[in-house]
């Protein structure tokens, strides 16, 4: 069963002289297992096709399913975790109260889920120190241990890594592989970073605006487990360019 | 103060936030002191009697009211501060009485109105409506239509207390229930939470630093509020009243009606106090959940 079913989705904001087609005619199907990256210029709808999925907003033409059922339904049956730019993690919770939260607000029983996502995000030693005592990086990997508890099927990330510093970003890359091979979920990621699409994917599918719509979707073949030795191979660098090529044919369009 | 200011890249710095701040306040309330023993000094000594005669009436000395505190009432009576506490405990009935309902009430319609945007444009102008008439003007009333239900007088007032009490705290409370980011109701709306889930675990866990503003604001005035309602409702035990009538007395002992209002000042300072205790153990601030030496080092970096 796939995890994404879209068939000629189209999302339209407001109404009358006012209002913004954000997609058009998005089709796109996602497997069990997947890893695929959004990329497109800013105003493209990356963001707006991510939240159509999560059901944060809803379409409005066309069908989309998530796990074969609707995305409202998915939805109420907890099947995604999110984790945005920002951490947004609350303030007044422990780091390990903070990954809790989840687990409380579904009444799961599990209190050995948080201390396991902690560990799996390497910050099994900072449990007890509140979200403000950490960098930013380590910010955001409480958030994607957080949007992990409770064995979502499909996590959403838009631009999560958007706000860290290059090495940081990197070193982030590295653990959300890890992470994605350790658990299997589904990844739907939003980027602006073609090397961070490509180092991440299995498809990356590039999109483009006015109204946003899907104009090429390309398949990494890259090797897995991906190291500091993917990033140096001439493999890597031919699927960059390819990326590159594509964002860049659509800007001649436009 | 200046000396504060002078003080403030050394030794000043390495103070704890808690006794810097109360040190000003202290300082703050010499400074009042001072500036009323001067202006008594100056102006007496220079014959001006503009804006205000500097004489033991009308402005008697800081520590003459503070003496006047100890004497009889009347001849034989109480010392005049047990009569002032006394009557501060009734007043302070009143005023947490009404803080507590004032305080229930302006939560519940803080959140009925983040609920329900259609009660709030349905209410909020009621709400806002009733902050517009006089509290002097709903006090009798108050007094006359608890008398006719058979409320007993402290109530009465402790209603009026209530009225000023409420409207803060529904504002801020709705004010502080809207303030999460976007991006957490996204999060509980993607845990499938039900309303009361995101009530309890993020809109009011955020609210707590808003509605505790206003409880501060909402503790002096219902102290106000119980004052003012212990006139029209001719209750003859608490503060109200011996501001009133040491008022009528002023001419001749004007010292006691500053001793009471310094007295009703205590009050008010006290149940902000209480409330500024609670609001310490319920929201936790970065500042004092913060290892003492990381602040330390902060703040003689930052200068
Ligand atoms: N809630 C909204 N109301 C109205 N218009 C919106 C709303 N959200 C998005 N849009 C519009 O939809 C279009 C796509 O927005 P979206 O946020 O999905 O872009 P994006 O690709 O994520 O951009 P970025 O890379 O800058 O984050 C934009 O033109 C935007 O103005
Ligand atoms: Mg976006």
């Amino acid at each position: 069963m796939r995890v994404v079913d879209a068939k000629g989705v189209g999302k339209t904001f407001g109404t009358g002289s006012e209002s913004v087609e954000a997609l058009r005619d998005i089709n796109l199907t996602i497997d069990p297992g997947e890893f695929i990256s959004l990329i497109g210029p800013s105003g493209c709808g990356k963001s707006t096709l991510l939240r159509l999925v999560g059901d944060l907003t809803g379409p409005t033409s066309g069908e989309l399913s998530i796990n074969g059922k609707p995305a409202s339904q998915a939805r109420s049956n907890r099947d995604y975790g999110i984790v945005f730019q920002k951490a947004t993690l609350l303030d007044w919770r422990t780091v390990k109260k903070n990954v809790e939260l989840p687990l409380e607000i579904m009444d799961i029983e599990d209190s050995a889920a948080a201390d396991e996502m902690l560990d799996l995000v390497q910050l099994g030693d900072f449990k007890e120190h509140y979200p403000w005592q950490l960098s930013g990086g380590m910010q955001q990997r409480v958030a994607i241990a957080r949007a992990l508890t409770f064995n979502p099927s499909l996590l959403l990330m838009d631009e999560p890594f958007g706000a860290l510093d290059e090495m940081t970003r990197e070193q982030m890359q590295q653990e959300v592989l890890r992470i994605w091979d350790e658990t299997e979920t589904t990844v739907v990621f939003v980027t602006h970073s073609i090397p961070e699409a490509v180092f991440l994917s299995t498809r990356i599918v590039v999109m483009s605006p006015r109204p946003g719509q899907i104009s090429d979707v390309i398949e990494t073949g890259l090797d897995h487990p991906r190291d500091v030795e993917t990033r140096e191979s001439p493999e890597y660098y031919r699927k960059v360019t390819e990326v590159r090529e594509a964002l860049r044919r659509q800007e001649g369009h436009g | 103060m200046t000396d504060g200011v002078a003080r403030k890249t050394g030794r000043w710095a390495l103070l704890s936030p808690r006794t810097r701040k109360n040190l000003s306040v202290a300082g703050v309330v010499l400074t009042l002191i001072l500036a009323w023993e001067l202006y008594k000094l100056i102006w007496s000594s220079l014959g001006w009697i503009r804006p205000v005669r500097p004489d033991d009436v009308v402005m008697p000395h800081v520590w003459d009211m503070v003496i006047e505190l100890f004497r009889p009432v009347r001849r034989g009576g109480n010392l005049l501060i047990l009569d002032l506490l006394v009557r501060s405990l009734w007043t302070l009935r009143e005023a947490v009485a009404g803080f507590v309902v004032g305080g229930l009430i302006g939560f519940g319609l803080g959140v009925l109105f983040v609920r329900s945007r259609l009660a709030e444009r349905a209410f909020m102008p009621y709400v806002v409506a009733s902050q517009t008439v006089p509290i002097l003007a709903i006090a009798p009333m108050v007094v006359v239509w608890g008398g006719a239900i058979g409320l007993p007088q402290w109530m009465a007032v402790a209603v009026i207390a209530a009225y000023l009490t409420f409207f803060p705290v529904a504002i801020n409370t709705l004010r502080g229930l809207r303030s999460p980011d976007p991006n957490s109701l996204e999060l509980m709306r993607s845990y499938a939470a039900d309303p009361s889930a995101v009530l309890w675990k993020l809109q009011v866990p955020s609210a707590l630093p808003y509605i505790f503003t206003a409880l501060k604001v909402s503790a002096t005035a219902a102290i106000v509020g119980a004052l003012i309602g212990e006139l029209p409702a001719g209750f003859q035990n608490g503060l109200g009243r011996a501001l009133l009538t040491f008022s009528q007395q002023f001419a001749v002992q004007s010292k006691k009606l500053y001793a009471t209002v310094i007295i009703c000042a205590a009050v008010g300072i006290f149940f902000v106090g209480m409330v500024t205790l609670a609001e310490r153990k319920f929201v936790p601030h970065r500042e004092t959940l913060e290892p003492e030496g990381e602040m330390l080092a902060r703040a003689s970096a930052g200068g």
